[in-house]
């Protein structure tokens, strides 16, 4: 037997479902585009469509892609796992040993999330080149990244971590585990997911950031400085074509996804049936 | 030998990290900020006048008041958008949750300028939406070129998935269970909502609305891209202190500006959020 309050609840569930496809549709329209530019003859005037490969060939030919897509990489990777690495030290810290000083951990960890990527970009410019006398260089770059990467990451870490159950590690110490076996053999297994959903943001993060990298690298190229940079002269078709494969990539990861979810090969820290 | 207290080891270098990357260039626009530009070198004579110009010039108070503006409507459409949305994946997502946020997360593969260079191809003149209207024969939406409206549009599009996120991670962590205590005790849906489910998670909506008001704030592409001629945002204004103008002095007091609405952002926070009522962080639990 359905009751009418049942129904309406059926109707809301509905509504919300379809919100959530709207936004969808609305968050990859441009990201679709971008693909089907990737392959226009002419991409100030796409429409109506003429086909062409001419774009990847392109690519493929000049350097500077691969120079920027190799340091837009580094930034990322160097990013993703420093910001992974301290945000989960924080976050483990912060849970396991409850202290009066924990409010103020919190607030150090999440500073940087109130501060605007222009802001953290143009201060550590100031900072390098004026006090420091740097010129703009990677190391610079991964570091400004890794502020706010850190912060994300905690906060991902953070939520996830929160209803952990630390008798586990308890009594994984009391049979004789030091620290850090038990952290390696009980907790990691346990927590992965959230640490790669942590790496991963923060690492894309980093990989397609503008503002921070770009006033940390002086000429050094990224991805995203190129387009800046080639803004001025209309956007190259190799970029969109670039981001049509990274899509490729991404969309090809998220299937494999979604085929380990279904047969429940892999849960992805899903406690459920 | 003296034992480093277990919560110093693991916590300390991230702390150590952010006051020295984050902190120490913050302080030294503070500093710049009293200082003088001239002929792009710094020369540390202690004055009040870029705030003074700041203050008094029409234009930097009108980038302002444009931003603040942009900042808030796009805080509000995002919120009210990213609710239900982030409701249904927490409570009816099941296993595929972690997907579906990270579907929400997958657009930012795609850099900042191609997607807005693509939202411009979807709205521009010669676009997707204009295209398909002239097939029609009808005419072409003014509203969404080069207007207001256009960045408002970008602006929802770049930062609403970090508000579903937000509220989502505070969702994930809250007991549905209560919802049913609230409907055995009389309470119908909308007031199990107003009384238990939102208080209860306000720290996600308030870290959402954080992520989506300071970033947009600052910003300075999406409007000069799709905001059309008369959209100088403060952003904008600020990034070309330390790129074409090089006045660094000015635009570090622009910083500070900034980060003090940062510090108003995060004040309103500290007096609303209670950490022993959220969900989010557990914290009144021990």
């Amino acid at each position: 037997m359905t009751s009418v309050g049942d129904r309406a609840e059926g109707w809301r569930r509905l509504a919300m479902s379809v919100l959530l496809g709207l936004l969808y549709v609305f968050l990859y329209a441009p990201i679709l585009f971008v693909i089907y530019a990737s392959f226009s003859e002419d991409i100030v005037w796409p429409f109506p469509p003429s086909f062409t490969t001419d774009a990847y060939a392109e690519l493929f030919d000049n350097s500077l892609y691969s120079d920027a897509l190799k340091n837009s990489l580094i930034i990322g990777l160097g990013s993703g796992i420093l910001s992974t690495l301290f945000a989960t030290a924080g976050v483990i810290g912060v849970l396991r040993f409850p202290s009066r000083r924990r409010a103020l951990i919190l607030i150090a960890f999440l500073a940087p999330l109130f501060v605007a990527e222009l802001l953290i970009g143009i201060s550590s410019l100031a900072f390098n080149a004026r006090l420091l006398g740097l010129p703009g260089n990677l190391f610079s770059a991964i570091a400004a990244n890794a502020v706010e990467g850190t912060a994300f990451a905690f906060l991902i870490v953070l939520a996830q971590l929160v209803r952990y159950d630390w008798q586990m590690d308890d009594a994984a110490m009391v049979f004789g585990a030091s620290p850090l076996r038990c952290f390696w053999e009980v907790t990691l297994p346990a927590i992965w997911p959230s640490l790669f959903g942590a790496f991963l943001i923060s690492f894309i993060l980093a990989f397609n950031n503008l503002e921070i990298s770009f006033y940390n690298l002086g000429a050094i190229p990224t991805l995203p400085s190129v387009a800046w940079g080639s803004l001025r002269f209309g956007l190259g078709p190799e970029l969109f074509a670039l981001a049509a494969l990274t899509n490729g990539l991404v969309f090809a990861v998220f299937a494999l996804m979604y085929v380990l979810m279904r047969t429940g090969i892999v849960k992805f820290g899903y406690r459920g049936v | 030998m003296t034992r480093i207290p277990p919560l110093l080891l693991l916590a300390g270098p991230g702390v150590l990290f952010i006051l020295v990357t984050l902190l120490l260039p913050l302080l030294a626009i503070f500093m710049f900020s009293f200082w003088r530009t001239e002929s792009y070198e710094l020369y540390p004579d202690w004055n009040l006048d870029n705030y003074r110009v700041l203050f008094t010039e029409a234009a930097y108070r009108t980038f302002l008041l444009r931003s603040l503006i942009g900042a808030l409507v796009t805080s509000l459409l995002c919120l009210l958008y990213a609710w239900p949305v982030a409701y249904f994946i927490a409570r009816h997502g099941g296993r595929y949750r972690l997907l579906l946020v990270l579907l929400l997360a997958a657009p930012f593969f795609t850099g900042v300028i191609l997607r807005i260079a693509a939202l411009q191809g979807i709205f521009g003149p010669g676009g997707l939406i204009n295209m398909a209207l002239g097939i029609f024969g009808l005419p072409p939406i003014a509203a969404l070129m080069y207007t207001p409206l256009a960045a408002t549009i970008g602006h929802v599009y770049l930062f609403v998935p970090f508000m579903v996120t937000a509220i989502y991670l505070s969702l994930v962590n809250f007991n549905f269970d209560l919802l049913e205590t609230a409907k055995i005790n009389g309470a119908g849906p909308w007031r199990a909502f107003i009384e238990v489910t939102w208080p209860l998670n306000w720290i996600g909506t308030a870290i959402g609305l954080a992520l989506v008001f300071i970033p947009c704030l600052a910003s300075a592409v999406t409007p000069r891209f799709l905001g059309g001629p008369s959209a100088t945002s403060f952003g904008m204004s600020l990034g070309q202190q330390f790129g074409e103008t090089g006045t660094w002095a000015l635009g570090s007091a622009m910083g500070v500006v900034l980060f003090a609405f940062s510090l108003l952002v995060l004040a309103v926070m500290g007096f609303t959020v209670n950490l022993k009522r959220s969900g989010f962080t557990g914290m009144g639990a021990r």
